[in-house]
């Protein structure tokens, strides 16, 4: 039976939330113990199945429904939450403590290394560009590509979002999710590469999914060549 | 035309603007009623607590910090709409009577529509406080630090209802051979 150590691993494999030495460690227990791959393909299969079951749209008569059941006043007016002492005392406090960590953070705390960054990022060095999609909406803008190296398939993002962007890819019923792309940091495009490990050994597409604050905002399909 | 971000049209709603708390509604009816659906797993019932949710929201918006994220409010008044309804059913009324037939009908041949369907069951089987960890992150896709702001949950709480969930889909998909 696999230990909890072992199976938070896994889930946080498929939430994206490993980092590079837990992906290492979590790589060390699939090649220990076949039942942990077993139980790693399976929850891979059930959140899967999860991600695909489509949304349903509401009924057409739900928006009229509350527009007509609302009180003829106006709503309740905001509470000046603001205004009460001990909640002004405590916000300037927090205030104080978030600059000093800023500045901490700016001038004292040591840069992680490339190794704690890698996670599920891969190098693109050597890549073939398999498919690209631009994407262009009004929070959401750029291009994803599909590439090919060495380790296989991988996607690139080249995003700008009006704020962070989750990535839910999906194929073959494998998924990878990301979080966090598209915040600008530096001047320039963001660019991310994800590794896809165990993608595109016998499905033709990957489904990309953009997600802001849990809401679809952009999807892509990207295609593998047939004659790979 | 640039959409009004959700904080502009909460204001605009204060200010007894009836236009805005439209576009709330056109913009969250979808995720609320499919939150509700995927907890509930009856449109009717999805309904009225969509309905009864967007009211509570007209009602306190006038509550709503607006340092918190409007999504986040919602969602929890939505959840917690949708456990009340659950609480209120008759103990054998889980999920609208139906069991998976033995010889799936026409409608159903697709194997696409018998997982999502297995998936469905399966999901109304697990206590409500794991399904709902379930329908936030896979559902509505949403962070684990949304989740526990939604569920005033810590997220170490909330990762591990999330793991026990899935794995006790798993197990029962796996016993009823649909993975």
């Amino acid at each position: 039976m696999a230990d909890s150590g072992r199976l938070a691993l896994i889930h946080a494999e498929i939430d994206g939330e490993l980092d590079g030495r837990q992906r290492a460690e979590l790589a060390r227990a699939l090649l220990a113990d076949p039942e942990i791959q077993v139980l790693r393909e399976d929850l891979q299969r059930v959140c899967a199945a999860l991600d695909v079951l489509e949304d349903v749209d509401p009924p057409q008569q739900l928006r009229q429904s509350v527009l007509d059941a609302l009180p003829q006043s106006t709503p309740s007016r905001a509470r000046s939450w603001w205004s009460a002492p001990r909640l002004r005392y405590a916000a300037l406090i927090a205030g104080v403590l978030a600059v000093g960590t800023v500045l901490y953070e700016t001038v004292e705390s040591p840069r992680p290394a490339t190794s704690d960054l890698a996670g599920t990022m891969a190098a693109a060095g050597a890549a073939t560009t398999l498919d690209t999609v631009q994407l262009s909406s009004e929070v959401v803008s750029g291009r994803v590509s599909l590439y090919r190296d060495r380790a296989g398939l991988g996607l690139k993002f080249e995003l700008v979002a009006s704020a962070a962007v989750d990535v839910l890819v999906a194929s073959e019923g494998r998924t990878v999710r990301v979080n966090g792309l598209g915040v600008r940091d530096a001047p320039g495009v963001p660019r991310t590469t994800v590794a896809l490990p165990g993608f595109g050994r016998s499905g033709e597409a990957v489904e990309v999914t953009f997600l802001m604050a849990g809401r679809e905002v952009g999807r892509a399909t990207l295609r593998l060549p047939k004659d790979r | 035309m640039t959409e009004d971000d959700d904080a502009t049209l909460v204001r605009r709603c204060r200010e007894g603007d009836r236009t805005a708390f439209e576009q709330l509604v056109v913009r969250y009816q979808k995720p609320v009623f499919n939150a509700a659906l995927r907890l509930l797993r009856d449109p009717e019932d999805a309904r009225d607590v969509a309905q009864t949710t967007f009211l509570k929201v007209y009602e306190h918006i006038g509550d709503y910090n607006p340092s918190f994220k409007f999504y986040s409010w919602i969602y929890r008044i939505a959840i917690n709409e949708s456990l009340n309804a659950l609480g209120a059913r008759k103990p054998c009324e889980g999920f609208n009577g139906e069991e998976a037939d033995a010889a799936p009908g026409p409608e159903r041949q697709l194997e696409g529509q018998q997982t999502g369907r297995a998936i469905e069951e399966a999901l109304m089987r697990i206590k409500p406080e794991l399904r709902t960890v379930i329908v936030l992150r896979h559902f509505m896709h949403l962070s684990y630090q949304d989740m526990g702001d939604i569920l005033l949950l810590p997220e170490k709480t909330v990762k591990s209802r999330l793991y026990s969930a899935r794995q006790l889909l798993r197990d029962r998909l796996l016993q009823g051979g649909v993975i």
